[in-house]
């Protein structure tokens, strides 16, 4: 019987954790996992343990990012709603620079720490997928609170409920370019400063 | 005055201290788990080890593998001196805010 983790979850933790940090922490996962997790539960169960332990690593690193990508989205649609406008361009162009200037850093800050670039990418992939739950909650917050003919006439105007929902799911490709081209410039400043 | 501690923090520094000479990243997860009475992820402990770390209280040495950690090396934690005196403070402060009061708390019959 395999008594090792997903080897896809193991390479997945090991994009995240700066090189010093992916050993011992890696053993201490194999650890609890070989002696405590597997006997007790079996390998599916184990799995199943192992991947989460490494879901909430990933989400402790990308949340606080997640939640700044969030927010910006919502406060858009707050602004348009509140203080609507004929010409959208301008929030337009802001917030898309907001979301590109949040996912190059994230991936900048996240692959600098990991060395790896892949980090990056896989970061703005996690980035905009819980970004893309957090917003649709927050939308469906706010049409509930908010739907006069007043409130939906100006959501109409800004792009319509169907990019409210939709569009943060629809940026995670983007993210993930995004967030490789700010792993690229983390990993490469990474080296750099080695030298 | 101490660096002040949230309660995960003083969880982990206490696993470390009392741990000893056999404190490292799944005997402190396990001690935290224990003593809390609820599972805690390994990340969790991680990421309050590095804060703890990067406070200066505590310090850490790398260690030997183990065949069941497929020889990956273990990293051994030693809280510092000043780790010590922000538990003790952490303790002070909650006996003042505790004094003159019986435990446990009843609300207004």
């Amino acid at each position: 019987m395999r008594t090792t983790p997903p080897s896809w979850a193991e390479s997945l933790l090991r994009l995240f954790l700066p090189p010093h940090v992916f050993p011992s922490l890696s053993g201490d996962l194999l650890e609890h996992y070989r002696d405590s997790i597997l006997p007790a539960r079996g390998l599916g169960r184990a799995d199943r343990w192992y991947v989460t332990q490494v879901l909430e690593f990933i989400a402790r690193k990308t949340l606080p990012w997640a939640a700044l990508f969030a927010g910006s989205f919502l406060a858009r649609g707050a602004l348009d709603v509140l203080r609507p406008t004929t010409d959208f361009h301008t929030r337009a162009e802001l917030s898309t620079g907001i979301g590109v200037g949040l996912l190059l850093s994230a991936g900048f800050s996240i692959a600098r720490r990991s060395g790896s670039f892949l980090a990056g990418a896989a970061a703005g992939c996690a980035i905009t997928a819980i970004a893309s739950v957090l917003t649709i909650g927050g939308n469906v917050v706010r049409l509930a609170l908010w739907h006069d003919p007043r409130v939906m006439s100006a959501v109409a105007a800004s792009g319509g409920l169907d990019e409210a929902f939709s569009l943060p799911a629809i940026l995670i490709l983007p993210g993930v370019a995004l967030g490789g081209i700010g792993g690229l410039l983390g990993a490469g400043s990474r080296c750099f400063s080695r030298y | 005055m101490a660096e002040t501690l949230g309660t995960f923090e003083q969880a982990v520094l206490l696993a470390i201290f009392r741990l000893a000479d056999d404190a490292y990243g799944r005997a402190i997860s396990k001690e935290v788990a224990t003593r809390l009475g609820r599972e805690v992820a390994f990340g969790a402990v991680q990421a309050t080890l590095e804060r703890l770390e990067n406070k200066r209280l505590i310090s850490s040495l790398p260690g030997s593998g183990t065949p069941i950690r497929a020889g990956r090396p273990r990293r051994f934690y030693r809280v510092a001196p000043s780790g010590i005196a922000a538990l003790n403070d952490a303790r002070t402060t909650a006996e003042i805010l505790w004094r003159g009061l019986r435990w446990p708390l009843r609300g207004p019959a």
